[in-house]
């Protein structure tokens, strides 16, 4: 059954890496405009589960929804201009095209459209990205690729965005201020699949909660459910 | 003395109509990862073409304006119907398959053209020369085509620099997952690629029919040479192209000169001493 | 594996033999001489199968040494008499090992493209030699005036110049040639081979110098490439250096693929039907004018539509007809798991082991001890630095600064195939099996290893110790009942009870595993910790994983790795309760929520 306002919807997907069998009958689902984090230790499936969504490790079984349309099989490319923004693990930025060609590059009206968000807009979150407008994407900081990536990923004006592990490796200040720019994000009315560790600044952010745990769901629910049940936050998250 | 400034600019303007072919193979190696044994056909069928086109015509710049798009859309037929099922086989069926194009382009050319080397003048109006010192002097046509090849090449620069398809090249090349993540479709862009790159090689073809004559066997030096200049320059390296080029182009007109047995052996030798030193080529990635 | 050939391929090949023994009493001497270019390119070929098909090495150069050899016989044969006979061939085959050991020990420093590329341009260069300079009269070619003979004693044993006897001996040689390579396929030298072609980073892994493997198998393709150079000379006794262009090397490769690579017997079909196409093509009575003028157009066209259709060739038609494999020797009864003695295993330690990628310090300052015959996770968020720590601890990567024992004995910069030999053995995130082999040729190969030299041609007093070790590490494993299953076609969880297999056959006592559970269901990973803590009786084992249910019921020693620094080590249930390490995985969220036990 897909909900009228799913933005995404894998059903009962199996995803493989060669022979290893990683996501096992999965169901996931995000609402228009609701933000979920997701949730679990290496190995279990987070970054399959967001790359399978985008079209670029298609599961071998179940089917992909974008916007209630059937996206199974279908290319990335496809998969982008229905509408999903992807922040990948790593940032993926070009390391030979300098910021100002990282976001042209990007740039694209929405489904429907919008041109919500524009590159002046993206300079306006990230005043750091416009100082530095003309240096190559190699030379950059790990916290101004990562601005660089979701800046870039939000040019393309879509309806979701994924985010795998954007605060990895980055200073508390420049780890805020992300958290402040998802926050900003989701007040617009942007979906977001959001991975991270952090799970305090995931309670503020987070409508719902997914824990993965090889392969499947192990956990769903509000940041309330989470709160006031540490056991099971130690159980699948911690050792 | 003099007679080392003709070499010199030998050098250089072949090893400037090198780099043209060069350039496209360097190309279809770095974006699409694809060994491509019959990238010096191209460069055969554009010098034949620039004879029939010329005679059509009446001028080369007149064959290479009508010969240049004909051979981007004959690259496009190329990569639609045979190269893009290569994207995902091993080396072997890659080879395999574009060797057997060089023999059935080998055979289109015989039946067109026949198996006799076949000559065009240089242009009326590029045929003087200009003179260099008291008893020697240089072709226009040679110094003409110096100059064509240097703006080809600057134009190849500001493409890929500074234009959109320029910018999705150098983003295919880096991360070609990103940029299918980012809404295209990669598929699009290598055919417009090995377009790009049987054309190059075409247009070098084009250009040099006036000052050599087209023979049978031209592909076969030209794919080798085009391949040595990738290795040395290192693959998907534009820059590395241009310079392992003249390296050879430079090479290749001294060697002539002063140890004709030898000039092809000093290019092999070459390439094996840059493989050595940097086995990923002077400006290739590892 | 290269198995004997089915059943129907032996008969064919037997009436073919019949076929060409009849063939100078029944047909003229054009036929004859057809005939005896076809063996000698056929000869050509299988040597080039050697090499695409067995070891996995496209070379584009291959006709260089054909070319070589048949100059040999140029260089030796006197100029108004007939030369001898066993001197020409041996020269033949001298020039052309000679040159492929030359153009080999650089080209077998290079892979994929680069090697497609170097053997291409020494093969021109070689071409160019014979063709540019005056070594050997240049492009006009030159002529063996009075082909060779043996004479001895004044009695003329054989003479080539007798198109019969010339014919018969090439045949024969054929023969020779092909059992010859087909028993150097099957001998541990060529099953180390066919190894390489399908997983090269395992073989050096297991132990093997993958360089000497593929220098001797280019080297002796060479040799026997130069031998049918040399009987190519004494065909027409006229030689051109057009023998070793790359045009030519390009139709064997041709041939091979055409015939199936790999096969052996293939490519031979493949040298006969292209010559017979060929020919076909080229006669106007036949196929038309039009067809036979541009015969080149039909070669290429077909060609094209081989490669785009069908990737197995002549030979996988004949596949169709049942392939039936030899019948396999049955495994002795091995010593089941309990049997087994208990064995003192290697310790494993580093002393201030870094490494740093740039900038980036990947594993900063480790010092840890694995003591023997235990089994020890090592556990860490993401980015900890796992991989890279066992990466330096198995020889795949140097490190930076500090060191890596292996009971005592210092290993540190050793490269993965000296490490494997001093009893170390890994397994890799991705599985990394020899997936067109069997579970018995895996692990076959594993136990090979430690044995012979690179030139190790019969199986020997080694065999049956190594039988010996595979069954053993086939029945600890749980696999004996898959012996001859293709490993490609397991379940992901036996293909990880395969890579743990192969490390038992292999002798190494010391097992550094990196995620061996990644992608198994609950069944399956119970099976594989029940492995692991049996395999404590006589081995160390060093375990990368997440499955924190999987690593608390395996291991006995914890250490948290946590952005390539050594956070703790110790216990499991010491590991829980430290705080240090709920921070590394939970955040400050750990103190706040109170999720301490």
């Amino acid at each position: 059954m897909i909900a009228a306002d799913d933005i995404l919807h894998a059903e009962k997907i199996d995803t493989f890496y060669g022979p290893s069998h990683i996501l096992r009958g999965l169901d996931f689902r995000v609402g228009r405009s609701e933000t979920v984090s997701l949730l679990g230790r290496n190995g279990m499936g987070k970054t399959t589960l967001l790359r399978s969504l985008m079209g670029l490790t298609p599961p071998k079984r179940g089917r992909i929804f974008v916007g209630g349309r059937d996206m199974t099989g279908a290319r990335a490319g496809i998969i982008a201009r229905a509408g999903v923004g992807f922040v990948p693990e790593g940032r993926g930025i070009f390391p030979n095209l300098s910021v100002e060609e990282n976001l042209t590059f990007a740039e694209r009206a929405g489904v429907g459209g919008r041109r919500d968000w524009t590159k002046d807009g993206v300079y306006e979150i990230f005043p750091r990205l416009r100082e530095r407008r003309t240096n190559w994407g190699n030379q950059l900081s790990g916290g101004e690729q990562q601005m660089l990536t979701i800046g870039r990923a939000l040019l393309s004006n879509p309806d979701v965005v994924l985010i795998d592990e954007a605060t990895e490796g980055l200073a508390p200040k420049v780890r805020d201020s992300i958290w402040e720019t998802l926050r900003l994000i989701a007040r617009k009315g942007v979906a977001i699949v959001v991975v991270d560790k952090n799970l305090d600044d995931l309670f503020d952010l987070a409508d719902r909660h997914v824990i993965l745990n090889k392969g499947e769901i192990a956990f769903e629910g509000t940041s309330r459910d989470l709160k006031d049940n540490p056991d099971i936050v130690t159980r699948l998250l911690g050792v | 003395m003099s007679l080392a400034l003709i070499q010199i600019l030998n050098g250089l303007q072949n090893g400037l109509l090198i780099f043209l072919a060069a350039s496209g193979l360097t190309l279809v190696f770095g974006i699409l990862g694809i060994i491509n044994l019959s990238h010096g056909s191209f460069y055969m069928l554009g010098a034949y073409m620039a004879l029939t086109l010329t005679s059509f015509t009446g001028d080369i710049f007149l064959a290479l304006a009508l010969g240049a798009p004909i051979a981007f859309v004959f690259g496009m037929a190329i990569e639609w119907l045979f190269i893009r099922h290569l994207y995902n086989r091993d080396h072997l069926q890659q080879v395999l398959l574009t060797f057997a194009l060089i023999l059935v382009f080998n055979e289109i050319q015989q039946s067109v053209w026949g198996s006799h080397p076949l000559s065009i003048p240089t242009p009326s109006y590029l045929s003087a020369s200009i003179p260099i010192t008291g008893s020697l002097s240089y072709p226009v046509y040679r110094a003409a085509l110096m100059l064509i090849c240097l703006g080809l090449a600057l134009a190849m620069v500001f493409v890929i620099q500074k234009t959109r398809v320029g910018r999705m090249i150098r983003a295919a090349e880096s991360n070609r997952e990103m940029v299918e993540a980012l809404g295209f479709d990669a598929r699009i862009l290598f055919r417009l690629v090995f377009a790009a790159g049987v054309t190059l090689a075409a247009t070098a073809g084009i250009l040099a029919a006036p000052v050599e004559s087209a023979y049978p066997g031209i592909g076969d030096r030209v794919l080798i040479v085009s391949f040595v200049v990738v290795v040395i320059g290192g693959i998907g390296s534009i820059r590395g192209a241009f310079v392992g080029s003249l390296l050879i182009g430079l090479a290749d007109a001294f060697g002539k000169v002063y140890a004709p047995q030898f000039s092809a052996i000093i290019i092999y030798a070459l390439m094996a001493l840059v493989l050595v030193m940097r086995p990923a080529g002077l400006f290739g990635r590892a | 594996m290269l198995t004997r050939p089915a059943l129907p391929v032996i008969v064919f090949f037997i009436a073919l033999l019949a076929l060409f023994a009849a063939l100078p009493f029944v047909g003229g001497p054009y036929a004859v001489k057809f005939a005896t270019r076809l063996m000698v390119l056929a000869i050509f070929v299988v040597s080039l199968d050697l090499l695409i098909g067995i070891t996995g090495l496209v070379s584009f150069g291959h006709a260089a040494f054909f070319g070589v050899g048949a100059y040999a016989v140029y260089f030796v044969s006197p100029d108004y008499e007939a030369g001898n006979l066993a001197l020409a061939l041996a020269a033949g085959v001298a020039l052309g090992g000679l040159a492929a050991l030359l153009v080999g020990s650089f080209a077998m420093l290079t892979k994929g493209f680069y090697f497609i590329m170097v053997t291409l341009a020494a093969g021109q260069m070689l071409f160019a030699l014979f063709h540019d300079t005056d070594i050997a009269k240049g492009s006009d070619g030159a002529y063996v005036n009075v082909k060779p003979n043996l004479t001895i004693g004044g009695k003329t044993l054989l003479d080539f110049d007798s198109p019969l006897q010339f014919y018969f001996f090439t045949l024969a040689a054929l023969v020779v040639v092909y059992f010859a390579l087909f028993g150097l396929a099957r001998s541990p030298f060529g099953r180390a081979l066919q190894g390489i072609r399908v997983n090269e980073t395992r073989m050096s892994a297991l132990g093997y110098n993958a360089y000497l493997y593929k220098l001797a198998a280019f080297v002796v393709a060479g040799a026997v490439a130069g031998f049918a150079g040399a009987l190519f000379a004494c065909i027409d006794g006229f030689v051109t250096p057009e023998l070793l262009s790359w045009h030519q090397s390009g139709l064997a490769i041709m041939m091979v693929v055409l015939g199936g690579a790999g096969t052996l017997f293939g490519p031979i079909l493949g040298a006969f039907a292209y010559i017979s196409l060929e020919d076909l093509l080229k006669t106007a009575s036949l196929v038309g004018e039009f067809v036979s003028s541009h015969w080149r157009l039909g070669t290429g066209a077909v060609l094209v539509v081989a490669v785009l259709l069908s990737p197995d060739g002549l030979a996988g038609f004949f596949r169709l007809f049942g392939g039936a494999r030899a019948a396999p020797a049955s495994a002795p009864a091995a010593a089941t798991a309990a049997d087994r003695p208990a064995r003192r295993a290697k310790a494993l330690s580093t002393k201030e082991l870094s490494r740093n990628f740039d900038a980036l310090a990947a594993v900063s300052d480790v010092t840890i001890r694995f003591e023997p015959n235990l089994v020890h996770g090592v556990i860490g968020p993401n980015g900890a630095g796992k991989t890279t720590f066992t990466n330096l601890l198995s020889g795949a990567i140097p490190p930076s600064s500090g060191h890596v024992d292996i009971d005592g004995r210092d290993v540190t910069g050793w490269p993965a195939h000296k490490i494997a030999h001093v009893g170390l053995g890994r397994s890799y995130q991705r599985t990394n099996i020899f997936g067109a082999f069997t579970v018995e040729e895996n692990c076959a190969l594993a136990a090979q290893a430690r044995h012979g030299g690179v030139l190790r041609l019969t199986d020997g007093r080694w065999r049956a110790a190594e039988t010996e070790k595979v069954a053993h590490a086939l029945a600890v494993a749980g696999l004996s009942d898959r012996a001859h299953v293709v490993s490609s076609k397991m379940s992901n969880g036996e293909q990880r009870q395969l890579e743990i297999a192969m490390l038992i056959a292999s002798g190494a006592d010391l097992l550094l595993l990196d995620e061996p559970l990644a992608g198994m269901g609950p069944e399956e990973t119970s099976r594989v910790v029940a492995l692991l803590r049996d395999l404590t009786r006589d081995h160390t084992i060093v375990l990368i994983e997440h499955d924190m249910d999987a690593v608390f019921a395996a291991a006995d020693t914890l250490t948290v790795l946590v952005q390539g620094k050594l956070l703790a080590h110790g216990t499991p249930d010491a590991i829980r309760k430290d705080e240090a390490v709920l921070e590394a995985y939970l955040g400050h969220h750990a103190e706040k929520s109170g999720a301490r036990a």
